[in-house]
């Protein structure tokens, strides 16, 4: 056999096979009705089909619902530091009036152990 | 080259870039056998082809606007889908065989051998090489099934697979010397592959 004659058979072997015909419709089909294709700015814009249509009207609610979760979470903090901000005002108050009693407390006593010795100077 | 390929016009890509469906139809006509045998003959299973060569065409279909000729359109196609087979191919180890799938097919397949008719071809032989073929390296697959399935010249070839001119031709001449090697009664004589 030949170079020429192993070619020859080769180019038999390899010759194109045409697909079988339900494979031709899915593929004609899948190719003529494919919606990501690109398509004309006027069609994109103006005549926009039921998916384009849909395709916007999700867009728009998953941006809704960001913003809406955004100013949830906002919203939260603002009284999340709020209630801090008025513990931390009440534990300040209490501190100060717990100063306040410990030094009446601490006068009393002051005033009583003074009052003692003056009543007791051989004590 | 088919009918399909010649009966579609420049007008007819024109036409399909504006979203046209019968010009898709006839586009998708034309080039499908060149796409579904290359995907068939690269990754072995009528599955895995039918898979490769949808995508070919739906991934056309988006970028058909950069598409400037039917030259073009050809070559676009037969690159793509050598590339992609080529990463399925590098991606498992070994596929299933090719030549139930493919001699399945070729039953059913009403298209006239062009060979045929001459009484000079031999089924058992090309059967024999379609089995070689699957042993060759993904990208030497490539560039025989472009040899010989599209009757492309080494250029365009390298062209395609973006390969230096001189890969293509030792990718050629060394799959055809194992295809040689393995072939009994095929013996040649080595100076008969300057013909490449």
């Amino acid at each position: 056999m030949s170079q020429d004659d192993l070619e020859f058979q080769l180019r038999a072997a390899l010759r194109p096979i045409a697909p079988s015909a339900s494979f031709e419709k899915k593929l004609i089909a899948c190719v003529t009705n494919d919606p990501r294709r690109a398509q004309p700015m006027a069609k994109r814009l103006g005549g926009a089909g039921w998916h384009s249509r849909t395709r916007w009207l999700s867009l728009a609610a998953a941006a809704c619902l960001l913003v809406g979760v955004g100013l949830q979470g906002r919203m939260q903090l603002r009284r999340e530091r709020e209630n801090g901000l008025e513990a931390r005002r009440q534990v300040v108050e209490a501190l100060r009036v717990t100063s306040q009693k410990l030094d009446l407390a601490y006068e009393i006593v002051k005033s009583q152990s003074s009052s003692f010795a003056d009543d007791n100077p051989g004590a | 080259m088919n009918e399909a390929v010649r009966q579609f016009t420049d007008h007819d890509l024109a036409l399909a870039r504006k979203g046209d469906a019968q010009a898709l139809t006839a586009l998708v006509l034309a080039h499908q056998r060149s796409v579904y045998s290359l995907a068939l003959r690269m990754l072995g299973t009528r599955d895995l082809a039918e898979d490769l060569a949808q995508d070919v065409f739906m991934q056309l279909n988006r970028n058909l606007k950069s598409i400037e000729s039917r030259q073009h359109l050809a070559f676009w196609l037969r690159k793509v889908t050598a590339f992609r087979a080529i990463d399925q191919l590098r991606q498992r180890a070994r596929l299933a065989t090719t030549s139930f799938d493919e001699d399945k097919h070729l039953e059913g397949d009403s298209h006239a051998h062009p060979y045929s008719d001459a009484g000079l071809s031999d089924p058992l032989l090309q059967r024999h090489l379609k089995l070689l073929l699957e042993e060759l390296s993904p990208p030497a697959r490539a560039v025989v099934l472009l040899r010989y399935q599209e009757d492309l010249d080494p250029v365009d070839i390298a062209r395609t697979l973006e390969m230096p001119i001189n890969t293509v031709k030792s990718h050629l001449k060394r799959s055809l010397e194992i295809m040689r090697q393995k072939t009994p009664g095929a013996r040649l004589s080595r100076g008969e592959d300057e013909s490449i």
